[in-house]
């Protein structure tokens, strides 16, 4: 079945800025990763409940967020990961994870690894139940074309955790094999960089998301397209889906109605389609076609999508960014007929 | 207010600023000529050019935030993800994104407490730009304008004014207003090299002097026959003119022994810093490197951290090179922007234009180096302490220089004080 409407069923306004959402292991309960560097949590089921926020423990935005097992392990703009307790909300463990910003956190289907990447252009593996370092790989330069400092945003894992990909600023992704954390596929994606060369000689854009299909085999990758004026994050939302193995580009999808950074993917389970989020000043939830990238259905917000959880099998979506959480159901052809 | 002497000696007591006064005043025929005497001293002579003030002005244009560079609020809804870091003068911090900087405030002051009020590109560039508002009727000099016209020599053949604006966003070029035409800029855009100022291939060098000599002989017949400051004047011109010719060399990097030039690294601002050494290490008094563009509506923080980066150092790169070569001394070092940016941030994770309470530096020559000047509020909404105008910043660039900044120029009839009627140097941020 392909979504033919998204439905709102809750929201909430917010005076922060949300970077990162996971799902708790109780129906309706989220974590945040806030702009006032804290945890918070929200259990939408209950309509009188209001956020409550963790302990402090972060010195700059929270940008990862992930739910294993019982742990919440949260990583930041200042470098840590800390583990909480999530009944006394307080750090049980904090770790200095890397060397410049950590943008995200992501753990590994059978729950016993949890993934970073961070600025300092690496990726690095945990384990969680004793928050040891595991292994660190990269294949992406510190530096960008032009001599500034890159950025390594986006990270994927496959649904069986076979195979990971990472995603930097210039473009550039490379694919791993988790066992051995051998690279074993790179694909380019440069449009999604833009290099101003002549007016304002600075850049903007990068490889924001990325996502496996299913069985593994595909991998999409999102961003923004090429930008005229980079003082503003004018370009259109860009979507790239590759055969990975074959280094195949299977298409591109530009979307110049709302236009902005795609900040997070996911596929639907039988791989007929991609879901998006993202947005500039304002945000979009946009639905693709997986063989064609022909949108299918989209939904303007009122605010910047930094990131959302969708649950396949309820067919919900819960997204979080720029002042703003909300929940959606997914419905699909079916459901309107 | 401060005078600078050439030296120790009571022989030597004159100003440079009061000799050069009269020094121009000479070129019109009405010199002092017991000051004008100096100039067959060679030891004076000398003196006079190891105390040439200068200027580099480092032009953050499109606004810098003042969040992400010298007045960081970590912690504040409004003052984003970077943490401050200490420098080097205890109990002032600074953005992370200046580590090198952080090692080297001990030749800067930050001025912490600019309230500028005009928000918008244009109009902002020419506030701080002329030191007061647009006034219908007046074209008032430029900073470059008014330190060339106070600092340069009188028969330098060297340019007085250079301006680097190799971006093409925001590009705005100075003017020298009502001062003479000589003081407006060279102004580089499509390369970091004057154009046209090359001996053309198929004129010989013999041929090129030939000629030069012979337009002289033509000219001196005519002025002795003719004499007026309008024939001098053309004179004059073509001297500066076989002076640039001669001085294409200085803005040539590849000079520059490969340690210096990785010093102040690979990037464009890097090499344009580097000639605005050059510069004024030959005599040039103003010279302004725009480094564009910092206009950061979206994506603020990753478009700092990039320009940031080049900022940290080549500042620092700049202010090392001249403090080892004894030129810092006698080289004020200004960072400003046409205003800053909002402590709000807004939903592209961008911050808009902000004039309300915004930062510069100042480096160098004149300046108590490591003092901290003026406060914002926790959140960085308004100044609480030392709120200072534009016209304010120009008295105390001006005082810093020994510049009297209550000279006036005059227009037709009317008095124009350099800097702003009611501005006044803050003495704090003076050395």
């Amino acid at each position: 079945m392909k979504p033919t409407s998204l439905k709102q069923t809750q929201e909430g306004k917010r005076e922060d800025i949300l970077f990162c959402i996971a799902a708790g292991s109780q129906p309706g309960q989220y974590f945040f990763g806030s702009s006032d560097f804290g945890v918070h949590q929200l259990d939408i089921s209950n309509e009188m409940a209001q956020p409550i926020r963790f302990e402090d423990g972060h010195q700059s935005y929270v940008t990862g967020l992930a739910v294993v097992g019982g742990n919440l392990i949260s990583g930041s703009y200042d470098r840590q990961l800390i583990w909480w307790d999530i009944e006394s909300r307080k750090p049980a463990r904090t770790i200095p994870a890397h060397n410049r910003w950590i943008r995200r956190v992501l753990a590994t289907p059978e729950g016993s690894r949890v993934v970073t990447v961070a600025d300092d252009m690496l990726c690095k593996v945990w384990n969680v139940e004793t928050a040891e370092f595991v292994a660190a790989f990269t294949d992406h330069r510190p530096l960008t074309p032009h001599d500034y400092p890159s950025m390594l945003y986006a990270v994927a894992i496959s649904d069986d955790g076979s195979l990971l990909a990472t995603g930097d600023k210039v473009g550039h992704v490379s694919i791993w094999d988790m066992e051995s954390f051998a690279k074993v596929g790179e694909l380019e994606a440069p449009t999604m960089y833009t290099w101003d060369p002549v007016q304002r000689r600075h850049s903007i854009g990068g490889i924001r998301s990325l996502a496996f299909s299913p069985d593994g085999e595909k991998l999409a990758v999102g961003g923004i397209g090429a930008i005229g004026n980079i003082d503003h994050l004018g370009g259109p939302a860009r979507l790239e889906v590759f055969q990975w193995r074959l280094g195949k580009q299977l298409f591109v999808a530009e979307d110049n109605d709302h236009k902005g950074l795609i900040e997070q993917i996911a596929w639907a389970s039988d791989e007929r389609w991609i879901v998006t989020a993202g947005g500039d000043h304002k945000g979009f939830v946009t639905f693709h076609d997986a063989e064609t990238g022909e949108r299918l259905h989209q939904e303007g917000t009122s605010s910047h999508i930094h990131g959302f959880v969708f649950d396949r099998d309820a067919g919900t979506l819960a997204a979080c960014g720029h002042q703003h959480w909300a929940q959606w159901n997914l419905q699909s052809e079916a459901e309107v007929g | 207010m401060k005078q600078t002497h050439f030296c120790g000696s009571p022989d030597h007591r004159i100003s440079r600023r009061g000799f050069l006064g009269a020094a121009t005043g000479a070129t019109a025929l009405a010199a002092d000529m017991t000051v004008l005497d100096v100039l067959s001293r060679p030891a004076l002579a000398e003196d006079l050019k190891r105390q040439q003030k200068s200027v580099i002005l480092l032009w953050l244009a499109g606004g810098a935030s003042q969040f992400e560079t010298w007045d960081p609020k970590p912690g504040w809804p409004t003052g984003g993800p970077f943490a401050k870091i200490p420098t080097n003068v205890p109990g002032t911090h600074i953005s992370e994104l200046l580590p090198e900087m952080s090692r080297r405030l001990h030749y800067t002051a930050i001025i912490r407490s600019l309230n500028t009020k005009i928000a918008d590109h244009g109009g902002g560039y020419r506030l701080m730009d002329t030191g007061r508002r647009d006034e219908p009727g007046v074209e008032f000099p430029h900073l470059g304008a008014i330190i060339a016209q106070e600092l340069a020599q009188p028969d330098s053949r060297i340019p007085d004014y250079v301006e680097m604006y190799t971006s093409t966003e925001g590009r705005r070029k100075g003017s020298a207003g009502f001062l003479s035409g000589r003081f407006n800029p060279m102004f580089l855009t499509e390369s970091m090299i004057p154009e046209n100022i090359r001996r053309l291939e198929s004129i010989s060098q013999i041929d090129h002097h030939d000629r030069a000599a012979l337009r002289r002989l033509l000219a001196n017949r005519f002025s002795r026959d003719l004499p007026s400051s309008a024939v001098g004047c053309h004179n004059a011109a073509y001297q500066r003119v076989r002076g640039l010719m001669a001085s294409a060399s200085l803005f040539d990097v590849e000079r520059e022994p490969a340690a210096m030039r990785q010093h102040y690294g690979p990037t464009q601002f890097g090499e344009q810093c580097m000639i605005a050494r050059r510069l004024v290490e030959a005599g040039v008094p103003f010279v302004k490197v725009a480094r564009a563009w910092w206009d950061s509506h979206g994506q603020n923080f990753e478009t700092h951290r990039e320009l940031c980066a080049d900022l940290d150092q080549v500042m620092s790169a700049l202010l090392d090179d001249l403090e080892q070569r004894g030129m810092l001394e006698n080289t004020l070092v200004i960072s400003l922007a046409e205003f800053g940016r909002t402590p709000k941030i807004n939903g592209s994770l961008g911050r808009d234009h902000f004039a309300s309470a915004w930062s510069c530096t100042l480096s160098g020559c004149g300046i108590q180096g490591g003092a901290l000047y003026g406060k914002t509020d926790e959140d960085g909404m308004t100044v609480v302490d030392g709120e200072m105008g534009a016209g304010d910043l120009f008295a105390t660039i001006f005082t810093a220089l020994d510049i009297d900044y209550e000279k006036e120029y005059m227009l037709g009839s009317r008095p124009i004080p350099i800097a702003d009627f009611g501005a006044a140097p803050r003495e704090a941020i003076l050395a």
